[in-house]
């Protein structure tokens, strides 16, 4: 009786908290790159950073959707709407206050994708996929055509530096404390986002018609998904219009979101430290093959292909169902640890 | 109004290049439950083949057309049996594994046949001309070859045991399999029939349009049109679809210019997916 007693104050009192420690940790990563100005002015080491943390804020355009079981191509579409925003308002409107651009970055999009979301999360999984797939095809149409507002195949150059608070950010080191902010932004925006909602979406990734008819309304969260990760790459758009200083459809080709899409695969889909890591792990990978450039997509189609067929988690998930066993096999071993304990209701 | 007619035949030989694209791809699809992101890949790996043999080897062009079938068929065939076939069930999975295939086979050619596209161009030269009507032998021999590969296609799929079986694979793969349909032998067997088309195709159409390690990636986005407004994995449906998309590209390029076509494209599939989301002749959407 007690210990039934004793067993349920423990799941109780168990009540998962609302950031797990991949969330934590992803978010203390990030916020260490504000320091990577102070401890070197390296030019290469800043862009390096730099891409990683604009790699990493669009990956969290994927994860977003794989949290309801959507794969989506479309995160070039909303980053070139967020960079194009923000290219446009400083441009032609003289903003440059990088809070006032940074919201324009997160809503402009976010609003697009209202009813682009309307139209297209009717769709059953393969649809989706396709329609996305053609989104990026006809935003990429669309920029060259609607040359007054965006330039056309001149893209929009020559953007003044952005200012925070009255302070210009103008040189390199300038440009990732910008970018820093940015992903972390997004990076905050999304772990409150798919915490807050996790048990809605573990239910819909599951089996979206049994959640639906338990009463879930369905499309309300896939459509605030939706919005949300339009919102978040368009943050990332914002950043990399931020760093090249022009806006450019070149710069959100496509087939760009192939990388997107393996930065969460490879990292790892079930966490968000997963998309941190696999955008860490790939473009410092990029960088080091440089030599032979045209190689990365062979790299990372054959990195796709292997962790498909052999760890499905990624090198998160991997890592930590190791650091799991490893547990379990050394608390057997001393013969003293508690039996294996209930799951942590870590939905994730 | 020679002009109409002109642009006609040329929508007519392009819808009929988009068929074979669809065919594979709506087959792919509807057998296996697989979205095929190779597909472009196989089409510009059956142009290089077909280049490679008439180029380098001396081959004459009907023979390297053959070669460029064969090998995309195998290169499915040995795709789709070593590891296509371990995660057929996740459909995610197979999205990402064929994505997967489409970037090693892009890389793979890039690095044999370099960046640059090489000179490759179709055997017959000359145009037929009817009053004021042009129209390239090129094209004509593309036309046939397409045509008479459609009609075979549909022989196979619809008059054929083989075919029959693959329908009821499609219709419904628990019950079909019940009935003692072999997966194991029809799903690699539909693969490389979808493959060898795309392989077709890029050696019929490269030599005309163009040849380079990147062409793959407008051909995958035009297969996904085509099959989003006939319904996916309708063999009918992938056809007439075809067929609109090669008209409304060529009079929309004719009479609207530049990149428009593509535009007004993508327009009418919206259209369609607001109206009927299961496309024009797609039945209730299987759950993939």
């Amino acid at each position: 009786m007690t210990t039934a007693a004793a067993t349920i104050s423990g799941y109780l009192k168990q009540k998962a908290p609302f950031f797990g420690s991949h969330e934590w940790i992803t978010l203390g990563l990030v916020l260490l790159a504000f320091a990577i100005p102070a401890l070197t002015t390296n030019p290469q080491a800043l862009s390096q950073a730099n891409l990683i943390l604009i790699a990493a804020t669009a990956a969290l355009g994927v994860y977003i959707m794989l949290r309801l079981d959507l794969m989506s191509f479309a995160v070039p579409s909303f980053m070139a709407i967020g960079g194009y925003t923000v290219a446009v308002l400083s441009l032609r409107l003289g903003v440059t206050d990088v809070v006032v651009l940074g919201l324009a970055a997160f809503l402009v999009p976010a609003l697009c994708a209202v009813p682009l979301g309307w139209l297209i999360l009717r769709l059953k999984g393969v649809y989706f996929v396709l329609v996305t797939f053609v989104l990026t095809e006809i935003v990429q149409l669309l920029l060259f055509e609607a040359a007054p507002l965006t330039g056309g195949s001149n893209g929009l150059v020559g953007m003044p530096a952005v200012r925070f608070f009255g302070f210009e950010l103008w040189d390199n080191s300038h440009v990732l404390l910008t970018t820093t902010g940015l992903a972390f932004a997004g990076f905050l925006v999304t772990a409150i986002f798919t915490r807050r909602f996790r048990y809605e979406f573990a239910a819909i990734e599951k089996n979206d018609v049994l959640a639906e008819s338990l009463g879930l309304a369905c499309w309300k969260y896939k459509a605030m998904a939706f919005a949300v990760a339009a919102g978040v790459s368009g943050l990332a758009g914002f950043a990399l219009v931020n760093m090249l200083m022009t806006a450019h459809p070149t710069s959100f080709a496509p087939m760009s979101s192939v990388n997107y899409i393996t930065y969460t695969i490879v990292g790892g889909k079930g966490s968000i430290l997963g998309t941190l890591v696999g955008a860490i792990l790939l473009v410092s990978a990029t960088d080091y093959f440089a030599l032979r450039g045209e190689l990365s997509p062979g790299l990372f189609g054959l990195l796709i292909i292997v962790v498909t067929l052999l760890a499905r988690g990624g090198v998160i998930g991997t890592v930590t169902t190791l650091i799991g066993s490893l547990r379990a096999r050394g608390s057997r071993w001393l013969g003293n640890g508690p039996a294996r304990k209930a799951p942590k209701g870590d939905i994730r | 109004m020679e002009g109409f007619i002109a642009t006609g035949l040329i929508g007519i030989s392009l819808g009929s290049q988009y068929t074979l694209l669809a065919l594979g791809f709506t087959l792919i699809f509807g057998i296996l439950g697989v979205v095929n992101f190779a597909h472009g890949g196989f089409y510009v790996m059956g142009g290089y083949v077909a280049y490679y043999c008439t180029s380098m080897l001396g081959l004459s062009y009907p023979v390297a057309l053959l070669i460029a079938v064969g090998s995309t068929a195998m290169l499915g065939w040995l795709f789709e049996t070593l590891i296509l076939e371990r995660v057929i069930e996740d459909h995610q999975a197979t999205l990402m594994v064929t994505m997967g295939f489409y970037l090693v086979m892009a890389t793979a050619i890039l690095m044999i046949f370099g960046a640059e596209s090489p000179e490759f161009s179709f055997p017959i030269a000359g145009v037929w001309r009817a009053g004021g009507v042009y129209f390239p032998y090129a094209n004509m021999v593309v036309l046939g070859v397409c045509l008479a590969a459609i009609v075979l296609v549909y022989w196979l799929v619809y008059r054929t045991n083989l075919g029959r079986a693959m329908r009821a694979m499609a219709e419904d793969r628990a019950v079909a399999s019940a009935l003692g349909m072999r997966t194991k032998v029809l799903f690699p067997f539909a693969f490389a029939l979808a493959t060898g088309l795309a392989g077709l195709t890029g050696a019929l159409v490269t030599p005309i349009l163009a040849l380079a390690p990147h062409v793959g990636d407008p051909v995958l986005a035009f297969s996904f049109l085509t099959v989003i407004l006939g319904g996916l994995g309708s063999v009918t449906g992938a056809t007439v679809a075809a067929f609109i998309v090669g008209l409304v590209e060529a009079y929309a390029a004719v009479y609207l210019g530049g990149s428009k076509g593509a535009l007004t494209l993508f327009v009418l599939v919206l259209i369609i997916l607001v109206i009927r989301p299961q496309g024009l002749l797609g039945k209730e959407v299987r759950r993939a």
